[in-house]
C-alpha cells in the first residue's frame, strides 16, 4: 500500500509538470500546477504517515525514505514559497525533481518492502534526521529557483524573449530573493540538523556522515556569507546553489 | 428601431477637424441627452477620445437621424459643408460590428491597445446616467463589452508592447518586478528618454536622476519629473545606486565604458543593472553587455521587440474580426 502511495505521488507529479509545462509551451500559466502539487503533498504524507507506523519513529531509515521525506520536503516549501512570492511556475520545475527523487525511491531495493521498527528511538537522532532532510527540501527548491534563473538571465542576455517560458518566468530580482531567503532557510535547519547529530549517539561509522554533512554546512555558510557581506551576481550565486547542492546529496552516501 | 453609428476618426479627420468634434468626458451624458431633441431619435451614446468621436444612436429611420445629426453637428461646430466629407455613417449590423472593433482596439491608431474598452465603457455610463439609453443601445453596447472582453482573453491582440519606450518598461519590469525599489538615472535629456522615464515612473519608480551636459536642462527636465539634476561629470558616482540607466546624449561615441561599469560592481554588490541606450550612434560600448550582471539594450534591439510585438497583433486581427461576427451572430440584437 505505501509503495503505490508514492507510485500516484509520482504519477500525479508527472501530470501536474507536464501540464505546467504544456500550458507554459502555449504562453499560459497554469493555476491547476498548484492544485496537482497539494494532490502530490498529500499522497506523500499518507506515504510517509504508513511507513512511520510501521517503524514507531520517523520514516528516515532506509534510502528510499530518506528520498520520499527529501521529496515530501521539497513540495512542501514550493507550496509554502511559490504562491506567496507569486512564483507559480516554480512548480513546474519543482515537478520533475520530484519525480526524479520518488523515481530512485522506487528502484527495487531502495525503499524496504518490510520496515521494521526502530529499536531504541533517540530524539536527537530524530531530531537530527528531520531537519536535515526539510533542511534539504528548502536547498532543493533554492537549486530549482537557481535554475530559473538561469533560463531568464540567458533570455534576457541574448533577447530572446518570446517564448511562453520568458513570459511567465517571474522577475529576475524575485527569484533571487526567494532564493536567497531558501538558502537561510535551509541553512538554518540544517545548522540544527548538525548539532543534533553531534548530540546523537553516534559511533565511527556515522562520523563520515557527519563531516560530510559539516562540509556542506560550511559550503553553504560561504556562500552565504559572500552573498551577505561582498555581493556575488546572480548567475554565480544561482551555479554555486545548484552545484552546492548536486554535491551535498553525496551526503546520503554515508547513510 | 435601427442602430446607427456616425463618427469620424484619425482615418478620416484631420486632427484640426477632431478637436472641433471633441466632447470632454465630463460632457459626455450631457450631449448625449442633448441628442434626444432631435426629432426620431430615441436613444444616444456618444464617444469621444483623442483618435475619435462617435454618435451612436437609435432611430425609426436612419437617414433622417443621420441627416439631422450631422446639421446639429455643423451648427454646434461652426463647421458647415467643410465637415460632411470626414463623417462616416454605418448602419444596423455593421454599426454593431464596428462598435466591437473599436472596443476590441482593432479600430485604434494603436492596433490592440486598451485604453479604449475604458473610455467607451465611461462614455456607456455617462449616457446611462443620463437616461439617454435603453433597450438597444443597452444591449449593444453590454454585447460589445463582453466581446472585446473575450477577444482580450482568447487572442493576443492586447500582447506585447509595441512602442519602444514600453519594450524598455516591460522589460525593467521583467528585471525588478515592482518598480518602487528602483532607481532611474537618464543620461542626455532628449524626448524619447524622458518620456521611458516617465513611463518607468508612472510604474512607481523610485527616483530619477537626470544628467546632461547642460545642467539647466537637466535641471529643468529633472524638476518636470520630481527627480534630480547630477553635473555630467559626476554621473560616475550615481551609477552605484541606480538599477536602470537611460542614455541618448548626442554623443559621437561611446560616454559609458566597460571600465566605469566594472568600477562600481564591487560597491552596488554586483546587482542587476539595466541599460536602455536609445542614442545613436550607441552611447554605451556593447562590451558592457558582457558583464554578468548588466542587461544591455540598444536602440536597434527594443525597435526590433516592438515590431515583432505589432506583427503578432497584426496576426490577431482575423481571429479576432471571426470572434466578432460568430458572437454578432448568435444574438438577436435589436436594431441591426
Amino acid at each position: 500500500m505505501d509503495r503505490w502511495l508514492l507510485v500516484a505521488a509520482t504519477l500525479l507529479a508527472v501530470v501536474g509538470g507536464a501540464w505546467g509545462m504544456i500550458s507554459v509551451h502555449h504562453g499560459r500559466r497554469s493555476s491547476w500546477t498548484v492544485a496537482w502539487m497539494i494532490a502530490v503533498l498529500l499522497c506523500q504524507i499518507a506515504f510517509l504517515a504508513l511507513r512511520g507506523e510501521q517503524r514507531a519513529a520517523c520514516p528516515l531509515t532506509d534510502r528510499g525514505e530518506i528520498l520520499a521525506f527529501l521529496s515530501w520536503s521539497l513540495t512542501l516549501f514550493y507550496l509554502l514559497v511559490g504562491p506567496a512570492y507569486r512564483i507559480s511556475l516554480l512548480g513546474v520545475f519543482t515537478a520533475p525533481v520530484v519525480v526524479v527523487f520518488q523515481s530512485f525511491a522506487l528502484l527495487p531495493g531502495v525503499l524496504e518492502a518490510d520496515p521494521g521498527k526502530v529499536a531504541g528511538g533517540n530524539p536527537w537522532h530524530e531530531t537530527h534526521s528531520a531537519t536535515s532532510v526539510l533542511a534539504y527540501g528548502a536547498l532543493a527548491l533554492a537549486a530549482v529557483a537557481g535554475v530559473m534563473f538561469l533560463v531568464l538571465d540567458r533570455q534576457l542576455k541574448e533577447h530572446h524573449l518570446q517564448s511562453g517560458l520568458f513570459h511567465n518566468l517571474p522577475p529576475v530580482r524575485e527569484l533571487l530573493v526567494s532564493l536567497v531567503r531558501l538558502l537561510w532557510l535551509g541553512g538554518g535547519l540544517l545548522t540544527i540538523g548538525i548539532i543534533a547529530g553531534f548530540a546523537m549517539p553516534h559511533d565511527q561509522s556515522a562520523l563520515g556522515h557527519l563531516l560530510a554533512a559539516l562540509a556542506v554546512w560550511a559550503g553553504y555558510a560561504l556562500l552565504l556569507g559572500v552573498k551577505t557581506v561582498r555581493g556575488i551576481t546572480g548567475r554565480r550565486l544561482s551555479l554555486l546553489t545548484v552545484a552546492l547542492f548536486i554535491l551535498s546529496l553525496g551526503v546520503f552516501a554515508f547513510v | 428601431m435601427e442602430l446607427l453609428c456616425l463618427g469620424l476618426n484619425h482615418r478620416t479627420a484631420p486632427v484640426e477637424v477632431r478637436e472641433r468634434f471633441a466632447v470632454g468626458p465630463a460632457k459626455l451624458g450631457e450631449t448625449a441627452a442633448g441628442l434626444l431633441a432631435l426629432t426620431g431619435v430615441a436613444e444616444a451614446v456618444v464617444v469621444s477620445t483623442c483618435n475619435r468621436t462617435e454618435f451612436y444612436l437609435a432611430a425609426p429611420a436612419a437617414n433622417e437621424a443621420f441627416d439631422l445629426l450631422e446639421l446639429h453637428l455643423a451648427e454646434m461646430t461652426g463647421l458647415h459643408d467643410s465637415a460632411a466629407p470626414h463623417f462616416y455613417r454605418i448602419g444596423k449590423f455593421e454599426a454593431a460590428r464596428h462598435l466591437c472593433r473599436v472596443v476590441s482596439g482593432l479600430d485604434s491608431m494603436m492596433l490592440g491597445e486598451t485604453e479604449i474598452f475604458g473610455q467607451v465603457k465611461q462614455a456607456y455610463q455617462a449616457a446611462l446616467g443620463a437616461g439617454s439609453t435603453a433597450s438597444v443601445l443597452n444591449r449593444v453596447f453590454q454585447r460589445a463589452f463582453g466581446i472585446g472582453k473575450k477577444i482580450r482573453t482568447e487572442t493576443s491582440i492586447q500582447e506585447g508592447a509595441t512602442s519602444v519606450g514600453s519594450v524598455a518598461v516591460d522589460l525593467a519590469e521583467k528585471i525588478f518586478g515592482h518598480l518602487k525599489d528602483s532607481e532611474v538615472m537618464i543620461l542626455g535629456a532628449g524626448e524619447m528618454s524622458r518620456v521611458t522615464a516617465q513611463s518607468l515612473v508612472s510604474r512607481g519608480a523610485r527616483s530619477i536622476f537626470v544628467s546632461n551636459r547642460s545642467f539647466d536642462r537637466a535641471e529643468e527636465l529633472a524638476a518636470g519629473m520630481g527627480g534630480r539634476a547630477v553635473r555630467f561629470d559626476e554621473w560616475q558616482g550615481v551609477l552605484e545606486r541606480v538599477d536602470i540607466v537611460i542614455s541618448s546624449t548626442g554623443a559621437p561615441h561611446a560616454i559609458i565604458q566597460r571600465g566605469e561599469v566594472e568600477k562600481v560592481r564591487r560597491a552596488r554588490k554586483f546587482r542587476p543593472l539595466f541599460f536602455i541606450d536609445i542614442a545613436v550612434p550607441r552611447d554605451i560600448d556593447p562590451t558592457v553587455g558582457e558583464i554578468e550582471e548588466v542587461y544591455l539594450y540598444d536602440i536597434d534591439t527594443l525597435e526590433q521587440l516592438a515590431d515583432e510585438a505589432r506583427e503578432r497583433r497584426q496576426q490577431q486581427i482575423a481571429e479576432c474580426e471571426s470572434i466578432i461576427a460568430a458572437e454578432l451572430a448568435k444574438l438577436n440584437l435589436p436594431g441591426v
